[in-house]
């Protein structure tokens, strides 16, 4: 995934979760700013695999093996996660 | 499976007029009716001119709310009924009242498994006034839920509004998924309302209004469209579900879509949920016109509007890598 395409995923998730904040494309990474906070999004080397992806904070991290995964990882490192998480619930089949 | 349909609309759109006028067809006659009433004293079953036995009301309660476990051990009770033979029907009615979220109701219809056992959801209509309803989706927003998240929208009262382009409109900006019919002098051919939403025939309403990818805005409701030439690999279609449900589904009010996967792309796999409640995908044997792209439609509210688009590329990438 190129970084633009990367930014724009990424800021649109931080709208939609309503966090006030900022995207940028820095050197080797994706660059968030919300508040105090500061996380960066990197792609994982292809030794790393299965994971693909990192988030990365001052104190810590964080794997995902995919984009699922990633952006679960930043919404809750950005504390935006609502009161009771949504989860795709299929109904019985007829 | 008994045939469970929906019939919504606000206070006094004309619901029960509607619901009469549907069990004068022979081939509804012998419908279950569930009537769900606002207040303490129930009239709109009294109206009906059906069997005793098939008709219950659910009254001191709204259905979304109130009375949801009441709709839910209404219907169990009589699908036992129906199997001991002491009555016989083929389908459900269920007439909310006037101040219902049809949300809920479809999401105990669809999740409660001793339901859905027996039952399968065919069609939500929604009743509009055509006099007022413009004036009560603006102010009321039951209403405008309750168009939102219809299969079918159905103006009643024409003769009273000659010219209902406004409304209809209104209507296309809040579900351009729903076809718009009109009801003449109180009577529509019922199956026009109840066919099944899934059913290839009557997928090419809400096929034609996803011709464009985009979006489209309505006073803080959302339509958009995604298109895909490309075939999408299997695997991604649970993932993106996923990821819809989790980060958009208290903003998500619907979802359609056909996909053509990978795997099988002479088959396509038609999407339909509510909020973050999916029906179970359904394979077509074939696909309904020669236009094959993947298609998808989501409403909402606060969505941003490439945010689908980009998830299911990001997605993809990762599939295909």
């Amino acid at each position: 995934m190129n970084p633009p395409a990367l930014r724009a995923l990424l800021a649109d998730s931080l709208t939609l979760w309503g966090v006030a904040g900022r995207v940028e494309i820095a050197d080797d990474s994706i660059k968030i700013i919300a508040g105090e906070k500061v996380l960066h999004v990197t792609q994982a080397a292809p030794a790393e695999a299965p994971m693909r992806w990192w988030l990365i904070s001052e104190t810590r991290r964080r794997p995902a093996a995919s984009m699922l995964g990633l952006l679960r990882s930043l919404r809750y490192a950005l504390n935006a996660t609502s009161a009771e998480p949504a989860r795709a619930r299929v109904a019985a089949p007829s | 499976m008994i045939p469970v349909s929906v019939i919504t609309g606000f206070l006094g759109s004309g619901k029960t007029t509607l619901l009469r006028s549907v069990l004068r067809d022979p081939a509804y006659a012998g419908s279950a009716v569930i009537v769900n009433e606002w207040g303490d004293i129930g009239l709109d079953h009294e109206l009906l001119e059906t069997s005793e036995e098939n008709l219950l009301g659910l009254a001191n309660g709204c259905l979304c709310c109130a009375t949801r476990g009441d709709l839910a051990r209404t219907l169990i009770d009589l699908a036992a009924r129906r199997r001991s033979g002491a009555v016989t029907y083929h389908r459900v009615l269920i007439e909310t009242s006037g101040l219902a979220d049809p949300a809920p109701i479809l999401h105990t219809l669809l999740m409660d498994p001793s339901i859905a056992e027996d039952h399968r959801v065919e069609a939500v209509v929604t009743v509009v006034d055509a006099l007022l309803g413009a004036e009560t989706i603006a102010r009321h927003p039951e209403a405008k839920q309750q168009a939102m998240l219809a299969d079918r929208l159905l103006l009643s009262k024409t003769d009273l509004a000659p010219d209902t382009s406004a409304l209809e409109g209104r209507l296309a900006a809040l579900n351009p998924v729903a076809p718009i019919l009109r009801a003449v002098q109180g009577v529509i051919p019922p199956d026009m309302l109840f066919a099944s939403a899934a059913r290839p025939e009557t997928l090419q309403h809400w096929l034609e209004a996803i011709a464009t990818p985009g979006a489209r805005h309505s006073a803080g409701v959302e339509t958009i469209s995604i298109l895909r030439e490309e075939p999408l690999p299997a695997v991604v279609l649970p993932l993106f579900l996923e990821a819809l449900a989790e980060h958009a589904g208290e903003k998500l009010l619907r979802m359609k879509g056909i996909i053509r996967v990978a795997e099988a792309p002479e088959k396509p796999a038609v999407l339909h949920g509510v909020r973050h409640v999916l029906h179970p995908i359904q394979w077509l044997e074939d696909w309904p016109s020669a236009d094959r792209r993947s298609r998808l439609v989501l409403i909402g509210q606060g969505i941003p509007q490439w945010w689908p688009a980009r998830l299911l590329e990001a997605l993809e990438e990762e599939a295909r890598a």
